[in-house]
């Protein structure tokens, strides 16, 4: 059975997803577009054949690991802004082990070098979380800033010791490190660089959500998010749950490179990420922190991501990140609304 | 040796307090946000917006004051949209900055591509004229160069004025610092934090239009992080408008020096310099360089 | 004539009535008092005179003129000014800033201080406040930030001042100066509400007293050369009659050799303000141990430090006893419980480790509280928010109850709960005792205390003053046989002179 809360959340999605439909449909209208041909045609190159839905599951990929680590963060009121920074601080590890560790079994490599790349995002989160228990100054600003000071660092040292002549990214790894075409297990999706970090990502969510409720821990995180002042007085270590919900939820997002370096192109590459930390925000914040949820809206996003490009054509496949931008705006508004309505509060 | 006579020139200087008046018209823009209690990060969105609006509107009108013009407007009707969020509706402040930062960057893309046909930049166009008043005056001649820049030094006692001698700012800043003491002495907390968000957009931008029209055009990205550390200056400066200056020219001058290291060619990183701002920022937050308070009420909704 | 004219005033919030049919007046330049316990109806009142809340039905009357008030700025135009317990002042703003604010003198140039800080000083040195204009509120002690808050009236050119809780707040010097000032502004016709908790206080400086309980006006009496006051009736009229008091069986007096836990000279401050001063107090296995006193005492501290979440105090704290310390805490709403999570969420987060935990375990847990702690629901998977308060605690009290902890801390353990529900939380209180656990009863509710308690402590500002054994009082309790209530008020009159610091 579905709770009240839910129906409530799910009524305000639905309208907010609505709702961003009928401005950009008006928007094109505006602009002298024919709204129905670019829906149209954004859902028949998506849906039309192994390739299109290859290409959109291979894009909703990384923005599922990243909004995984943003739900654990956003469940315990942390509002966790630093994506970006985190995610190629880990994905750039990740590909430095793997590159390194290549005398090692793939496996090992593998596992080895998504551990530290897990690690390192995870500590770029801990400062944020630790400069909030200890000074009391909100993550918010601390995330925004380190992003810029994460970001540079990578750059650096790429640039100056790890990077290709003239070129913004890594050596190319071990060819036997590469995971798993989709495409090779079921040539329906031929063609497409879906591979298997999906599966893995998918596997995440569901262990994401066990972990958030159905988990000791999972509750706890949530009751800090909910009322941490209440939290201790029910024995919580409120401190130790904010170090841990930032560094776990900071240390998936590494992952987001697993699906670039391992299953796509072989190395890490500076602007590979191309804002999708932030991307990540509106994706878990339309899930409703729900990280099944969040597999759906990842898929919501990724086909606006790939159908842009189908339609570029008719109209700029940048339409997209205006589409983004609007369903995230509507997303707040409508919420708002929405529960203040049915809180008998509606003005 | 080139780098070290490049940067203590008085040109040197003059570059610095040039590549100020973004800063400063941002930083100022989020502290008169700020101290009517609404954190607005999305300063960085509000000054990537104007900067396109001026850059197109001048480039199809052929009109750099009607670019001006229209410029603010846009930047004041998304000020009444980010108004209707925070002030009316109460959503969490940083989630509606988030929001409108992303919306903010998806349009100005798209339209930079639908009505230009690229993706990087507009085509050149004659920016703001430039000032001749102090053209030959030796030294401000080198930096006092346009309207906006003078205005952004006149702001500085503009600034201090409106907060600390007018009816108007100590009713802003009660609203930021204790909105149920204001509104126990019959004050509408709520208009003084739309009037805070107005003053934010306007002066956003003007910071945006000035980036723009120096550059003569707008290119993607352009931006590039400075409303955010205007948003850190605010903080270093603690809210007070004449220490947001001298934390603006800390930050000008790392620009500044960052260009001189790329003609010198030196070899020190210039990624290590582009991140000290907000490195800095983090150790001011922190406590290393004393205490920073917001206003008591910011980022709370009321 | 009459300043303020309160008729048939009713106030509901939800179920709760706050304020119930209450009729009365308050004479033109009289120090007119209000009393009652906390949650009798005073701040609802006030609330409504000053136009934050709006009243459901009765008439209002200032000065003969009846008003309807819809926000503090109607108020403030009918000449009320109010200092709230916890004041309305800009901590970051100038004392000069804060009293002009909302009523700002401008000239062409601006906001024209010269002219706002003639006029201030003028009033500072007619009523001698003593304090600069200048001066950041945030460094001024609170007795100046009440200073303030008086300026803002003064300013303003209020008639009718009133002052909630004043001296609650302020040293025995800063009340007898505070007292100073109010008998300046009676001599200068102005009218004063007063409320407050303490009875020598009424007895010195009011000139007439109303006295609600339970959102009910209880009693009134003039306090002049021909009437004086009296004490011990006022004091009964603000207790009430004792006749909840439940019987309890026998005890045995069981005191281990060393208690569960101790705490010896205790001192604390937060915020450079004393909060806990050489306490002294101990529990012991088997027994309840009943703190009284007017709140803000430093009874939440106490809890804070036994619990464990205060630890920047001074002095020995020493637990004998092993296992953890379970707590009812006294603000519900924002202490209690999560109100998102149900029930069973809520009973497992405590002592939840990292581990699997699935919703038929909850549920388990849930069925088995709901079952045996008697709440009836229509939906036990309802977040704790829908709940009623009786409820809600039931679920907290079944929750700090099942674990093997041996110390049990309950404040205010039946606020806001209805009379079932007070039995059972009290039946179950007991058997905890029974049990053998080291009970800490903190609460506002004497019955509570006298019928509960093996030891009853007093508390006064940040110390105790006087414990008493259960034989000093136990004689006095009604017995379930006995027809009549067999009260003791001059037991009761004692603790009400104990709680508000008169010594004998």
């Amino acid at each position: 059975m579905i709770s009240r809360k839910n129906l409530i959340n799910l009524i305000s999605v639905i309208l907010s997803v609505l709702m961003t439909v009928l401005i950009v449909f008006f928007f094109l209208l505006i602009l002298g577009k024919d709204p129905f041909e670019i829906f149209g045609t954004i859902l028949s190159e998506v849906f039309a054949d192994g390739y299109g839905i290859g290409q959109t599951l291979f894009k909703a990929t990384p923005l599922i690991f990243i909004s995984c680590g943003l739900a654990i963060c956003f469940h315990a009121s942390l509002f966790n802004i630093g994506a970006e920074g985190q995610l190629n601080a880990g994905s750039f590890v990740i590909a430095l082990i793997a590159l390194k560790l290549d005398f090692l079994p793939a496996y090992a490599v593998i596992i080895i070098s998504l551990f530290c790349g897990f690690l390192v995002s995870g500590f770029f989160g801990l400062i944020p979380a630790y400069i909030k228990i200890k000074k009391d100054v909100s993550e918010v600003i601390t995330t925004i800033m380190m992003n810029f000071v994460i970001l540079a660092l990578v750059n650096y040292f790429l640039l100056d010791f790890f990077a290709v002549q003239s070129t913004m990214r890594t050596e190319k790894i071990n060819e036997d490190l590469m995971f798993l075409k989709i495409s090779d297990l079921v040539p329906f999706f031929q063609g497409s660089t879906l591979n298997s970090s999906f599966i893995l990502a998918v596997l995440a969510a569901v262990i994401t959500y066990v972990f958030i409720y159905k988990t000791g821990f999972g509750y706890k995180l949530r009751s800090v998010g909910f009322n941490e002042l209440a939290s201790k007085y029910l024995g919580v270590r409120t401190n130790g749950v904010i170090l841990i919900s930032f560094f776990i939820g900071a240390g998936i997002t590494a992952f987001a490179g697993m699906n670039y370096i391992f299953g796509y192109k072989g190395f890490y590459e500076f602007g590979f990420s191309n804002n999708i930390g932030f991307t990540a925000i509106a994706v878990t914040l339309l899930a409703k922190n729900n990280p099944i949820g969040i597999i759906f809206s990842s898929l919501l996003f990724a086909i606006l991501d790939y159908g842009g490009l189908s339609v570029n054509q008719l109209i700029p496949k940048e339409l997209m990140l205006v589409v983004q931008g609007i369903i995230i705006l509507s997303l707040l508004a409508v919420d708002k609304l929405v529960s203040n309505y049915f809180s008998g509060k509606f003005i | 040796m080139d780098l070290l006579s490049s940067v203590i020139s008085l040109g040197f200087v003059a570059q610095v307090l040039r590549l100020m008046t973004p800063f400063y018209l941002g930083a100022s823009a989020a502290n008169f946000s700020e101290r009517g209690g609404v954190i607005n990060i999305s300063v960085e969105g509000f000054m990537n917006l104007s900067a396109f609006s001026f850059a197109v509107i001048s480039i199809l009108t052929g009109n750099v004051f009607t670019g001006f013009i229209l410029a603010v407007l846009v930047n004041l009707i998304f000020s009444i949209m980010f108004g209707y969020f925070t002030v009316s509706l109460k959503i969490n402040q940083i989630v509606t900055g988030v929001g409108f930062n992303l919306f903010i960057a998806g349009l100005t893309k798209f339209l930079l591509v639908y009505i230009f046909s690229s993706s990087s930049n507009t085509p050149r166009f004659e920016g703001l004229p430039e000032l001749s008043l102090f053209k030959n005056v030796p030294f401000f001649g080198l930096f006092l160069t346009d309207y906006i820049t003078i205005f952004c030094f006149l702001l500085i006692f503009i600034s201090v004025y409106i907060l600390f001698k007018t009816k108007f700012g100590l009713r802003l800043r009660s609203a930021g610092e204790n909105p149920a003491a204001g509104e126990s002495l019959g004050i509408k907390i709520r208009h003084y934090r739309y009037y805070g968000i107005f003053i934010c957009g306007f002066l956003s931008a003007v910071a945006g239009i000035w980036m723009a029209s120096n550059q003569n055009s707008y290119s993607d990205g352009m931006i590039a992080g400075r409303g955010y550390i205007a948003l850190a200056a605010m903080i270093i400066g603690k809210w007070k408008p004449v220490n947001i200056f001298f934390a603006c020219l800390l930050f000008s001058a790392f620009e500044a020096f960052e260009i001189s290291l790329q003609i010198s060619g030196s070899d020190i990183p210039s990624q290590l310099i582009q991140m000290l701002p907000y490195f800095i920022t983090i150790l001011v937050l922190i406590g290393f360089i004393g205490k920073t308070k917001p206003p008591a009420a910011d980022g709370v909704p009321y | 004539m009459n300043a303020i004219e309160f008729e048939n005033i009713t106030k509901k919030f939800e179920n709760f009535i706050a304020n119930d049919d209450i009729t009365f007046y308050i004479r033109k330049n009289d120090v007119h008092c209000i009393l009652g316990e906390n949650g009798a109806g005073k701040s609802t009142l006030m609330n409504i005179l000053f136009g934050i809340y709006k009243k459901d039905s009765g008439k209002l009357k200032v000065f003969g003129n009846e008003v309807e008030f819809s926000s503090p700025l109607d108020a403030i135009k009918n000449n009320i000014g109010m200092v709230h317990q916890h004041f309305m002042l800009i901590d970051d703003f100038t004392v000069l800033e804060n009293v002009i604010l909302g009523n700002e003198i401008s000239n062409k140039y601006g906001l024209d201080f010269k002219t706002a800080e003639d006029i201030l000083n003028k009033l500072i040195a007619k009523y001698d406040l003593g304090i600069d204009l200048s001066s950041t509120v945030s460094s001024l002690s609170i007795g100046l930030q009440q200073k303030v808050e008086i300026l803002k009236l003064l300013y303003r050119e209020s008639e009718i001042l009133i002052f909630d809780e004043p001296t609650a707040v302020l040293s025995p010097v800063e009340v007898d100066l505070f007292f100073k000032i109010i008998e300046s502004f009676k001599a200068d016709g102005k009218t004063i509400i007063f409320i407050t908790h303490k009875l020598n206080e009424v007895k010195y400086i009011s000139d007439r007293v109303s006295v609600l309980r339970k959102g009910k006006l209880v009693y009134e009496a003039d306090n002049n050369k021909n009437s004086a006051l009296a004490i011990s009736e006022l004091s009964n009229a603000i207790v009430g009659d004792v006749s909840n008091i439940i019987v309890t069986e026998n005890r045995k007096i069981n005191k281990n050799d060393s208690p569960a836990f101790e705490l010896n000279n205790i001192f604390l401050s937060v915020n450079n303000v004393r909060k806990l001063n050489d306490l002294c107090l101990n529990l012991f296995m088997g027994e309840i141990h009943g703190i009284c006193g007017v709140e803000g005492n430093g009874q939440s501290e106490l809890v804070d430090i036994v619990y464990g979440l205060q630890k920047n105090f001074t002095g020995q704290y020493v637990k004998n006893v092993s296992g953890g310390i379970s707590i009812v805490p006294d603000d519900r709403k924002r202490k209690g419980f999560i109100k998102e999570f149900n029930i069973g969420e809520n009973i497992s987060l405590k002592g939840a480790n990292f581990i699997y935990l699935p919703a038929d375990t909850i549920n388990k847990i849930s069925d088995k509280i709901i079952s045996g702690n008697d709440i009836r629901l229509s939906d036990k998977t309802a977040p704790m928010g829908n709940l009623s308060g009786g409820n809600q605690q039931k679920v907290i009290f079944a929750r700090e109850t099942i674990s093997d902890n041996n110390i049990l801390i309950l404040v205010h353990p039946t606020r806001g709960v209805d009379i079932n529900a007070t039995a059972f939380i009290h039946n179950e209180i007991l058997l905890q005792r029974n049990e053998g656990k080291a009970v800490l009863l903190i609460s506002s509710d004497l019955d509570e205390l006298i019928s509960l308690s093996d030891r009853l402590s007093v508390m006064y500002k940040g110390e105790i003053t006087r414990t008493f054994n259960r034989d000093e009082y136990s004689g006095y309790i009604r017995s379930e046989s006995e027809v009549e209530p067999e009260t003791d008020p001059e037991f009761l009159q004692m603790l009400g002179k104990l709680m508000t610091g008169i010594n004998d």
